[in-house]
């Protein structure tokens, strides 16, 4: 886990402007002046590693000006064209300096983003951390699906098919990444890949029944979140339309 | 070599020929491996290799600033000596059905035409011929000179068998000092393609916004060729700003006449001169394009105020103009899925 970090002071920061700054342990961060509130996000663009402060920000929404992949600056949710959201900082002004901690990967998390807070608290009252050394197997190919699963660092690598016969079937590397929703899903007992720990990685683990309890009890948040749910299985299987 | 390649969200296979880069391999074999410049220079086609014997044939290319570590190489200029097995950070899909799959085709330069002091428009007569979208762009390689170069295609035809190019004089530029140094027709060169993804269909139901700079008018050429034998402009709006420092610099005025002619006045066409502007004896000589002083970025927002409505918008030239193009188009709310350009030059 992360402390608190200085990055800059608010002045350095003008209105519907960011700028991005490489602090202590090796990270950048974007530092975005939308007016009446500041945020914080990777200062690297999540697609191919270009730097966002190069970018455009219009005070709602920033772009990055390599291929054109937006982001809520509000939120950090994907926008457009991006495939992926941007993991957020929680920032901290005091004296007119700016610090950041590293939000939860509940927070971080996609699938979860915009749901109501009490709902989040229940999600965040179930999550179980487990910190998995590289190479360790999360699940197997005929697994019960039990659990929804949630990167908070490190690396994953699913593979489909067995012993010599197994091929590579994706990987998921970025902070607050879902996988394993086969948990969230009926008539899905059991797991078609196999889930390996490429790094040391964090993970964060939710029962798929007591997540779909928690859903059920607040049906607009689960229905959101359902939607969420058939988009990012749907991204799995087809393109982004070229057209 | 048999290549696999893992990707954020699954694995795909093919075969790489001797000395066929990665790239270009899983490419002509509908692997939609990202890539934009296909050239050595922009970085986007990096991937990591996890086994097999990677060899890069070009060193020095430019795009290697975007490497980290050992294992990080370009697809675009490296070949696999044995089977391999790589890693490409983000999703990789197959090809949409109908897609024109890119592939090696041979050919020869037919004929070169003066079009100002720098820049000349180039015919490749091909040995087979070529299925491309307009707006596409190929990748050249000439004899003596390392390396392919991105040319987009000025003309517009189903199995065209002689593509048109405008190439534009770079001192430096390793293909450009070769075709401006010595007669050159008659030479066979190498293609690869069709590529890029800023491409025109008649069914995309839109009106049309063009912004080019310079030699970057090509693939607008084509696009607006597409159009025109569609009579797209009958039922939609066309803008077209055309970027060069002066009249001296300006070429295809004479084609845009024609294009207007053709399309009426849905089809609106300017020049933007950013040195030196038009004096109305030289305006006069072309009554339907119209003549602006500025950048083509500045020339395109004034004149397009108010009229972003169901707009997809082409964007091509420097990346100066370009990358200003785009600045303006987000001000204006267009939204960035009907924002396209290649950066490849």
């Amino acid at each position: 886990m992360m402390s608190k970090i200085h990055v800059c002071r608010s002045s350095e920061i003008p209105a519907d402007g960011m700028k991005t700054f490489d602090v202590a342990g090796g990270l950048k961060i974007l530092i975005a002046n939308a007016g009446s509130n500041f945020y914080a996000y990777q200062g690297i663009c999540p697609h191919q590693e270009v730097c966002l402060g190069e970018g455009f920000f219009d005070g709602t929404v920033l772009t990055c000006h390599q291929h054109l992949w937006q982001w809520d600056i509000t939120t950090g949710a994907a926008v457009g064209l991006a495939e992926a959201p941007l993991e957020s900082y929680q920032i901290d002004v005091v004296e007119g300096e700016i610090y950041v901690v590293q939000a939860s990967a509940l927070k971080a998390a996609e699938l979860f983003a915009g749901i109501a807070d009490a709902t989040h608290d229940k999600l965040g009252d179930i999550a179980r951390r487990e910190e998995r050394p590289g190479g360790s197997i999360l699940y197997e190919i005929g697994d019960a699906t039990d659990d929804l699963y949630i990167l908070e660092s490190g690396r994953v690598d699913f593979q489909i098919g067995r012993d010599e016969r197994t091929s590579a079937a994706g990987f998921v590397l970025h902070k607050g990444e879902v996988f394993g929703w086969a948990a969230l899903l009926e008539q899905q007992p059991q797991r078609i890949a196999r889930a390996v720990c490429l790094e040391d990685s964090v993970l964060l683990r939710l029962s798929g029944e007591q997540t779909l309890k928690i859903l059920e009890a607040d049906p607009a948040t689960g229905y959101a979140v359902m939607r969420k749910l058939a988009s990012l299985i749907t991204r799995q299987l087809t393109a982004p339309t070229g057209k | 070599m048999k290549i696999q390649v893992n990707a954020r969200n699954r694995a795909h296979h093919f075969d790489t020929e001797v000395d066929e880069n990665i790239l270009y391999g899983g490419l002509s074999e509908a692997v939609d491996l990202p890539y934009e410049c296909g050239s050595g220079t922009c970085g986007t086609c990096k991937a990591k290799r996890l086994s097999g014997e990677i060899v890069d044939l070009w060193p020095e290319a430019p795009g290697r600033k975007y490497l980290k570590g050992p294992d990080e190489f370009l697809m675009c200029q490296c070949v696999a000596r044995s089977d391999a097995v790589i890693e490409v950070p983000g999703f990789v899909q197959t090809m949409e059905a109908g897609a024109c799959t890119p592939d090696f085709l041979g050919g020869r330069i037919t004929s070169i035409t003066e079009m100002t002091m720098d820049v000349v428009q180039l015919s490749i007569e091909l040995w087979e011929p070529l299925e491309f979208d307009a707006g596409q762009f190929v990748l050249i390689q000439v004899p003596g000179v390392q390396g392919f170069r991105g040319w987009s295609m000025v003309n517009y035809q189903r199995h065209c068998k002689t593509v048109e190019f405008v190439v534009k004089k770079k001192p430096g530029g390793g293909i450009s000092d070769w075709l401006f140094s010595g007669d050159r027709i008659g030479t066979e060169v190498e293609v690869f393609g069709p590529l890029g993804r800023a491409t025109f269909y008649p069914s995309l139901g839109k009106n049309i916004l063009c912004i080019a700079g310079g030699s970057g008018i090509a693939g607008m050429m084509s696009i607006l060729a597409r159009a025109a034998s569609d009579g797209y402009f009958t039922q939609y709006d066309g803008h077209v700003f055309f970027g060069v420092r002066s009249m001296k610099d300006a070429f295809f005025l004479d084609r845009f006449m024609q294009l207007r002619q053709r399309c009426g006045d849905r089809l609106q066409v300017t020049v933007a001169l950013s040195e030196t502007g038009a004096t109305p004896d030289e305006a006069a000589d072309f009554p339907l394009l119209k003549f602006e002083t500025g950048f083509v970025h500045e020339v395109a927002g004034k004149n397009m105020q108010n009229s972003y409505g169901n707009i997809r918008a082409y964007l091509a030239g420097p990346t100066p103009a370009v990358d200003a193009s785009i600045r303006m188009l987000l001000m204006a709310r267009v939204s960035t899925d009907n924002i396209r350009y290649d950066k490849f030059s």
